[in-house]
């Protein structure tokens, strides 16, 4: 295959502090294609929001600082580039969606206002009237009733769900070829969730967009995802198809989220401890100090290179998984399901009862 | 809205009112002083002391019942009878026509460029937190709003006037109003002024652009394309502006009332000020009066502007209270 | 981060009165000790107006002392400091030692507040062992202590001449007037006058402000309607004119001018009493007191004034400088006390002889800034250690 869409290799993001050096991001690699979906899970604190906006270069520099790493964006190197450059990328071919909608606008201006100015810093020749009839029809496609008239609307106007489709709206506003969505529906309803991934679904499908979705929330991944990334501490700690995530899980911090999922093995059986400091992480493998199968190797060195599952592209930071290594420490005696019920989803649409 | 501003224009009509009853309760209710050295004075050249007393009241109406007094203290204040100045020996409105000029003529540029630099410097240093600039210009405010005004002005004439000669010690009010000569002698009153003003709108504007700096729509801003100027003009200082515009007017506006009064006394300006201050020394209660009133009057004016900017700077706000 | 801290760690915790267990046995040594003080003060003020004769000093051992209005507003005021900010912090070293924590961090505070404790030590017990600066033609316009001026603008010159410059001498270290007083007392005297504007007219504020605040908060009402547009109208007023205009009218001794300054200013204060009163009255531990049958005054006292606190001593603390401020700039427009050498009062003796001396309205002044400045770096670090939400 062709070089991918978005190609993050190694990337450290570190934030000097007056604590001490947090390092956020701790040498993360990932791709995406076209119309490909990946998610990135892991627990609140692990560093996917941070991976996210180093992507665009969006974390504040200083404290931040990418220290190492690249990030290629269709065969760019975005770590070399100037503000200029990068300014026209953001908002441009890559597009955003954050958390919150309801900090995410700017409450002084109507959402008119705020998507033609989306539209109109990234083709300087729109006039005013043109960049309001796209503002009216982005507002439209993302499913705002009545655009037309409640383009001249403030933000304190519209709900919750109704603010991230205006988001979307802007996020979408020159067409990218890349969204990076963190966590778009984790401040909205359950009803209003389905209807966002859904509409991200149809963008996706109507223009070949490839999506970095990060989220906690494993309902969200089985719903959307067509590949995986479990980050944790900074670290990768298993990538793969969604389906081998979820009907293989091979990383013990993996296995440990998915007993969380409510319907699926223990009631919430909650990962005992908490993440590790970021000023200073603990030598070998990130997850070590929570592992109820660490032995003598996970504490020492690096954290484990990622080891081939299988022959597909699952793949694993786990000294187990070592070529020689016995999986079956982890994965238990008949070397498959131990999590049990597991069912991937994949990206079937019907699959959001598994929340 | 139309309602709300009906509303807080009759809130101003209303309080001015009031402030009028109780300033004229007060001086009611007080001890004259201009009476007592009327008084006195009288006694001394062998006058009867009654019979002073009489005269000075009849002179200005004191013999009258309270209410009638009331009546037309009220009609006059409305009517810009603001009586008769005895040391001036001119109306006090007169007297108040020939002052204003000369505040106006430093203060007007101190409350504009401290204004502008201000809330530049302040957006400035919360965009650029924890820099060296930010602490040089924290150390500044901090010298400015701790410097007493009337002080300062006096280093000022002992440094520029009398050891370096650069300015006059005194205000020579002969100068023709646009001269370099007046413009020379208003640098230092100016400055002054807008010192202790700017000192303020710069931390004011520093700590309400800092809620603002990492706010989510200015990453949301910057996730658009937007560069660090607009991100910093219309992302961070436009809805600052809303918080910002209640100190903008009402507080600065003190400032400048108060710093441009005792500088005026220190410079020897003859403005509103020091026409003030001679009335407070020389005992001359109309003028006192009036003269207290008037900065009044702005603040009242400056509070209706601010609460009506409010209105038209943030789209949030909710008509129903007051 | 700040969620798991202990209880008790802050002045908002602090069991200000444990009143509702009944009965004088159970008053704190807090409240206790603060009720006899002020009935020893009580007991000394009927002595000194009922024994002792009316113009002789109130002690003569092992000072002479004539205790003024001022001196007794002054000793209260330090009571209620004592029993009401120091005793709680001694009483409770874990909430100091966070306090201090906190305040530590900035050092430009920390030196102003070792600064503060000298100058206002020094106004505290100065005036009780100097007698105030005297009139004296012979020591008219004497320059500090290493510093010399041509001997015509002195008069006589009280130190060494030479070269027909006269030099200055340790009996006037700082100087003195055109009227001879030593610039030196006059400052120390006006380091009292800055310590009893900045520490009894914020009391004041904080009393009333308080009262008012809670009470419009509690009433709701036309009440709260009434007390409320009357703060508008007190705001309104820009302050400094009020003050002109009252001192006008009424001034004359510095007793009036803080009684002034106290009884017009608490407008802010109550305000934000007021709204903070409100939001706590939500808050289910009040809701929870008031159903379990304690009356409204127990609810307040025990529960909103404790939480308001710390609002209430971060906007006083914040309020200082501008009334010291305000006080010499009053007695620099000669609307001060005329009896009591102040800062302000110094400046304004001095400025018609600026061309010849100088030191007379520079050196108080510069004490007069340094303190304020002083004033307000600790009262920026106080709002940082005290404000949980200025956390960053
Ligand atoms: N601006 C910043 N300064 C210092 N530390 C930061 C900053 N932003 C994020 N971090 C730290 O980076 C780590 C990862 O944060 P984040 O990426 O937001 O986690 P996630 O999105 O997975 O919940 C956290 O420990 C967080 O404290
Ligand atoms: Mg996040």
């Amino acid at each position: 295959m062709t070089e991918p869409l978005l190609s993050i290799r190694n990337l450290k993001t570190h934030f000097h502090t007056d604590e001490g050096t947090v390092r956020a991001v701790d040498g993360v690699s990932l791709d995406v294609d076209r119309g490909e979906t990946v998610c990135v899970v892991g627990e609140s604190g692990s560093g996917k929001t941070v991976t996210a906006e180093s992507i665009t270069r969006l974390i504040p520099e200083p404290p931040g600082e990418i220290v190492d790493g690249t990030v290629r964006f269709d065969g760019e190197d975005v770590t070399a580039m100037s503000e200029k450059q990068l300014e026209a990328l953001r908002g441009g071919r890559i597009g955003h969606i954050f958390q919150n909608p309801q900090g995410a606008l700017n409450p002084v201006y109507t959402v008119g206002w705020q998507i033609r100015e989306a539209i109109q810093l990234h083709d300087k020749k729109a006039k005013d009237k043109e960049a309001r009839e796209r503002a009216i029809d982005l507002l439209d496609r993302v499913g705002i009733p009545d655009a037309t008239s409640r383009i001249d609307d403030y933000p304190h106007e519209f709900s919750g769900g109704m603010k991230q489709r205006i988001v979307i709206a802007m996020a979408l506003a020159s067409n990218p070829d890349l969204l990076i969505a963190d966590e778009p529906t984790t401040a909205l309803d359950v009803t209003i969730q389905m209807q966002i991934l859904r509409l991200l679904n149809q963008v996706q499908e109507e223009f070949n967009t490839g999506i970095v979705m990060i989220t906690h929330d494993l309902g969200v991944v089985a719903e959307v995802a067509d590949r995986v990334v479990v980050m944790y501490a900074g670290k990768v700690m298993e990538e793969g198809d969604v389906y081998e995530i979820f009907e293989n899980p091979s990383h013990p911090y993996t296995r440990a989220l998915l007993e969380c999922l409510p319907g699926r093995g223990e009631k919430m059986s909650a990962i005992g401890g908490s993440l590790p400091s970021t000023t200073s992480p603990p030598d070998g493998c990130r997850f070590h100090p929570r592992c109820p199968y660490a032995v003598g190797d996970c504490e020492i060195g690096e954290q484990p290179p990622m080891y081939a599952v299988d022959d597909g592209d699952h793949a694993v930071s786990c000294v187990h998984f070592e070529p020689g290594a016995d999986p079956s420490v982890v994965l238990g005696e008949d070397g498959s399901d131990a999590v049990g019920g597991a069912r991937a989803d994949g990206g079937d649409e019907t699959g959001g009862d598994a929340r | 809205m139309k309602w709300y501003i009906a509303r807080r224009l009759a809130w101003t009509v209303v309080a001015t009112f009031i402030i009028l009853s109780l300033t004229f309760g007060l001086m009611a209710a007080s001890p004259d002083p201009q009476a007592a050295s009327y008084v006195a004075q009288q006694v001394q050249e062998g006058g009867d002391f009654e019979e002073a007393q009489e005269s000075y009241e009849r002179a200005r109406g004191l013999d009258q019942p309270l209410w009638e007094r009331y009546k037309n203290y009220m009609i006059g204040m409305v009517t810009l009878d603001w009586g008769w100045s005895e040391t001036r020996s001119q109306p006090v409105t007169e007297a108040i026509l020939e002052a204003w000029p000369y505040s106006v003529m430093y203060a007007t540029p101190a409350l504009i460029i401290s204004t502008v630099l201000g809330v530049a410097i302040g957006l400035y240093s919360a965009t650029h937190r924890n820099s060296l600039e930010d602490y040089a210009a924290s150390a500044f405010a901090f010298f400015g709003i701790s410097i007493p005004d009337f002080w300062f002005g006096i280093l000022m004439i002992l440094i520029f006037g009398v050891w370096l000669g650069w300015i006059p010690i005194y205000y020579h009010s002969d100068v023709p109003w646009f001269s370099l000569q007046n413009v020379q002698q208003l640098i230092a009153p100016t400055l002054v002024v807008t010192l202790s003003s700017i000192a303020s709108e710069m931390r004011f504007s520093r700590a309400t652009a800092l809620e603002y700096v990492n706010a989510e729509f200015v990453k949301t801003a910057k996730a658009k394309g937007a560069d660090s100027w607009r991100r910093v003009t219309r992302h961070i200082f436009r809805p600052a502006l809303v918080p910002l515009s209640t100190i903008l007017v009402g507080d600065i506006l003190n400032i400048v009332l108060v710093s441009s009064y005792l500088v005026e006394v220190v410079f020897g300006i003859p403005g509103l000020g020091q026409l003030s201050y001679k009335a407070i020394i020389q005992q001359d209660v109309a003028l006192v009066l009036a003269t207290v009133l008037i900065p009044t009057f702005i603040a009242i004016v400056g509070n209706l502007f601010q609460d009506l900017a409010y209105t038209v700077l943030d789209p949030r706000i909710s008509y129903g209270e007051r | 981060m700040m969620g798991g801290e202990d209880y008790r760690d802050r002045f908002e915790d602090i069991d200000w009165d444990d009143m509702q267990r009944s009965g004088l046995d159970s008053l704190t040594t807090q409240t206790a000790g603060f009720l006899a003080s002020l009935g020893v003060v009580a007991l000394l003020l009927v002595y000194d107006y009922v024994v002792v004769a009316n113009d002789g000093p109130t002690f003569t051992t092992p000072f002479e002392w004539d205790v003024t209005q001022l001196d007794w507003l002054l000793v209260v005021t330090l009571l209620t400091v004592v029993f009401f900010a120091v005793y709680p912090l001694y009483d409770n070293p874990r909430m100091s030692r966070r306090y201090w924590r906190e305040f530590r961090k900035n050092r430009a505070a920390v030196v102003s507040g070792v600064f503060l404790v000298g100058i206002f030590g020094l106004g505290l017990v100065g005036p009780l062992f100097i007698a105030k600066p005297d009139l004296n033609v012979l020591a008219q316009y004497q320059p500090p202590v290493f510093l010399s001026v041509p001997e015509s603008t002195v008069g006589t010159c009280v130190g060494p001449v030479s070269d027909g410059m006269c030099h200055g001498t340790w009996q006037y270290p700082l100087g003195t007037t055109g009227q001879g007083k030593g610039i030196m007392k006059s400052v120390i005297y006006g380091m009292r006058v800055s310590l009893e504007v900045g520490l009894i007219t914020p009391l004041i504020i904080i009393i009333i402000g308080t009262a008012v605040g809670t009470v419009a908060a509690y009433s709701g009402g036309i009440v709260d309607e009434l007390l409320m547009r009357y703060v508008d109208i007190q705001l309104t007023f820009p302050t400094f004119f009020l003050y002109l205009l009252l001192l006008y009218l009424y001034g004359g001794t510095l007793f009036l001018l803080i009684v002034i300054f106290g009884i017009t200013s608490w407008g802010s204060t109550a305000r934000l009493v007021r709204s903070e009163a409100l939001q706590r009255r939500e808050e289910e531990y009040i809701q929870a007191a008031q159903s379990a049958g304690a009356s409204e005054f127990w609810v307040i006292r025990k529960h909103l004034v404790p939480n308001v606190s710390n609002t209430v001593i971060t906007n006083a603390s914040l309020l200082i400088p501008s009334l010291i401020l305000f006080e010499a700039a009053f007695s620099f427009l000669g609307l001060g006390d005329p009896t009591v050498p102040s800062w302000g009062q110094v400046i304004s003796a001095g400025r018609s002889d600026i061309d010849t001396a100088w030191w007379i309205s520079t050196i108080p002044g510069v004490f007069l800034f340094t303190t304020v400045l002083a004033l307000n770096f600790v009262g920026d670090a106080l709002r940082d250690a005290l404000d949980p939400r200025a956390e960053d």
